[in-house]
């Protein structure tokens, strides 16, 4: 069951995860806990040792909000996007029982299309899977689309078109199923 | 064009400092925090803040990209970027010139220009300031030891794009050299991304003294007093007082005017530091370099001249002039800063961040504290530990001193470990009443016996 409130491991639990890794001597660490899976390797070329069954390829980990934190700091992340993505409790109108919330990776402007005139990426009531594209965020020109990172239907798009997200601002909401 | 709202992007007690200062001439305030920072001191202050990126740094307060993207979405027509992250990156005020956002801080020029210490030395001796003996750029570890024979040993080898001590290593002969050269290159190409190196005569019996210089861009250039900065440890500061009581007269006309022509030369604007060695033997001074922001230690010179230089630093930046003269700035009182760390100093100074329990600083006449804290914060782990700056101000340094001793004693940090009691110890020293000491007495003599306490 994917429930965040259960679960409690926030991103910044992650964050001090990757700062005690960070500042440590290890080559990698490798955490079990709860169906929750995290490896960091300093190897850019790591792969997870052994990857729990609903856990996505680090591939598709790329755009969601732990791989972007984690990516730069010359780190790897692999684990259930499901869990760690949209684990991060927050402020706002709280999130409905069976409900999930993608999270913004970063700060920048928010896009419901590729462009402007373009169809939008999703809709509310859509069936989306793990790996489509659902937003776009902008950093100075810099656009990149976010994936999903769960299987699931659209419930609520949080965000407004061509607004200012905060890091780890709630989205869209996502029932998984 | 007055300033009507600014980003505050750094963290800690300056961006409490900035928000205040801020709000004290009208302007409205955003600032950005790290998803540490939420909590913070100028997030409760501002009048809007926003979650810029996660704990880490690198991911946050050091994405220039970031910063300006949140200024232009969020209306601010100013950025602040405080002391140390960016606030010396030449990138940074460069991007807030190309969006319209102004950068307050000098122009992105004049910051590579002085972030280069080989650039800033020539600069300097092309000003007529005086500079401590040495070399140019050295490549290889021959050059290095035919170098230090010619200045005479010791000798320091600094990294041009250095800073904080990185890269630096006393040589006392050529066997040092041979020892550390390369490995000091290499740390300073990890650390700045440039391996360069130079070499200049190491000056054992040295105070550090720096001025406070503004400019507003047009060649005016004001100062406000020097400050003795030379209790330090690793090249830290630690405790720092305004004015260097130890100078006299002759040499520190000498200091301030070198200091102003320096900075006059290049049309500086917005607040500066020009950092001098004091030779005490000699008694001559040699530029160090300029810091191209306002410092940590600002406020003592805050103190001695009355003027707030945070506040000068808006007013510069939208496009007032320095409409005093020199005389116009007395020093007339005695201001001494130390900084409190969440550190052990009895575990080597490691770290010490957590919970504050219990908060209860000083107060009373002369007392000033600059700080972010509160009973019931939580320092974070992932940045510089510094929760707190004491400063105290009086009619002399002795009473100034005094004042200081009794305000340490009566300030109470509890739920972590502070470096208080080194702070007291240092404060009650009779080296330090006597205001006998160099740049380093710290370490070679209070921390012996600072050590010797525990035992």
């Amino acid at each position: 069951m994917a429930s965040s409130e259960k679960r409690k491991v926030t991103a910044e639990d992650i964050e001090n995860l990757i700062e005690i890794f960070k500042q440590s001597s290890w080559d990698e660490m490798h955490l079990e806990a709860d169906g929750l899976e995290i490896f960091l390797s300093n190897d850019p070329t790591a792969t997870t040792p052994r990857t729990p069954a609903a856990a996505v390829p680090s591939a598709a980990m790329t755009n969601s909000a732990v791989a972007n934190v984690v990516v730069p700091a010359a780190a790897s992340v692999a684990a259930s996007s499901t869990t760690l993505s949209h684990a991060a409790g927050g402020a706002g109108a709280p999130i409905p029982d069976g409900q999930v919330a993608i999270r913004a990776p970063n700060l920048g402007t928010f896009y419901r299309a590729p462009k402007p005139g373009a169809p939008t990426y999703i809709e509310v009531g859509q069936q989306i899977e793990v790996t489509t594209e659902v937003c776009l965020i902008e950093v100075m020109k810099l656009f990149t689309p976010v994936q999903s990172g769960l299987r699931g239907i659209v419930r609520e798009i949080r965000a407004r078109d061509g607004q200012m997200v905060e890091f780890d601002a709630v989205l869209i909401i996502i029932e998984p199923n | 064009m007055p300033i009507s709202r600014v980003l505050s992007v750094n963290r800690g007690e300056i961006a409490a400092r900035v928000v205040r200062a801020a709000h004290a001439l009208g302007i409205e305030t955003v600032q950005a925090v790290s998803m540490a920072d939420r909590e913070s001191r100028a997030a409760q202050l501002a009048d809007r803040t926003v979650v810029i990126g996660p704990a880490a740094s690198r991911l946050s307060y050091l994405d220039a990209n970031l910063l300006v993207h949140t200024a232009l979405q969020t209306g601010c027509d100013a950025l602040h970027p405080g002391y140390g992250f960016l606030s010396e990156r030449e990138h940074l005020a460069r991007l807030c010139d190309e969006h319209g956002i102004i950068f307050i801080g000098p122009a992105a020029e004049t910051i590579a220009a002085l972030g280069d210490k080989l650039k800033a030395k020539a600069i300097a001796r092309a000003a007529g300031v005086p500079l401590v003996p040495g070399t140019e750029r050295i490549a290889t570890v021959n050059d290095a030891v035919k170098a230090g024979e010619e200045l005479g040993y010791p000798v320091l080898i600094k990294a041009s794009a250095g800073g904080g001590g990185r890269g630096m290593f006393i040589a006392r002969g050529p066997d040092d050299i041979v020892a550390s050269f390369d490995k000091a290159s290499n740390e300073a190409m990890e650390a700045f991304g440039d391996g360069t190196m130079y070499m200049e005569r190491y000056v054992e019996n040295a105070r550090h003294v720096e001025v406070q210089v503004f400019g507003d861009g047009s060649g005016k250039v004001l100062h406000f007093g020097e400050r003795d900065c030379s209790i330090q440890r690793r090249y830290q500061k630690v405790f720092e007082e305004a004015p260097c009581a130890a100078m006299p007269p002759a040499l520190r006309r000498q200091l301030h005017e070198s200091a102003v022509n320096l900075v006059a030369s290049l049309k500086y604007r917005n607040a500066g530091t020009v950092e001098f060695l004091y030779d005490i033997d000699r008694q001559a001074i040699y530029f160090i370099e300029v810091n191209a922001r306002i410092q940590v230690e600002h406020p003592v010179s805050e103190q001695v001249t009355g003027y707030d230089l945070v506040q000068l630093q808006f007013q510069i930046a939208g496009g007032e002039p320095l409409r005093w003269t020199q005389d116009q700035i007395p020093v007339t009182r005695h201001a001494i800063e130390c900084r409190l760390n969440a550190e052990d100093p009895y575990r080597n100074f490691k770290p010490s961040p957590g919970r504050i329990t219990r908060w209860v600083p000083p107060q009373g006449a002369g007392i000033r504290l600059d700080s972010h804290c509160y009973a019931d914060y939580l320092v974070p782990p992932f940045y510089d530990s510094m929760i707190g700056k004491l400063i105290v101000t009086a009619a002399s340094r002795e009473e100034c001193v005094r004042r200081l001793q009794v305000a340490l004693e009566k300030f109470v940090v509890e739920g972590l470990t502070t470096n208080l009691p080194l702070l007291k110890f240092i404060a009650t020293h009779p080296d330090f009443a006597a205001n006998q000491l160099n740049t380093r007495w710290l370490e070679q003599i209070l921390l012996p016996a600072f050590e010797a306490t525990q035992e």
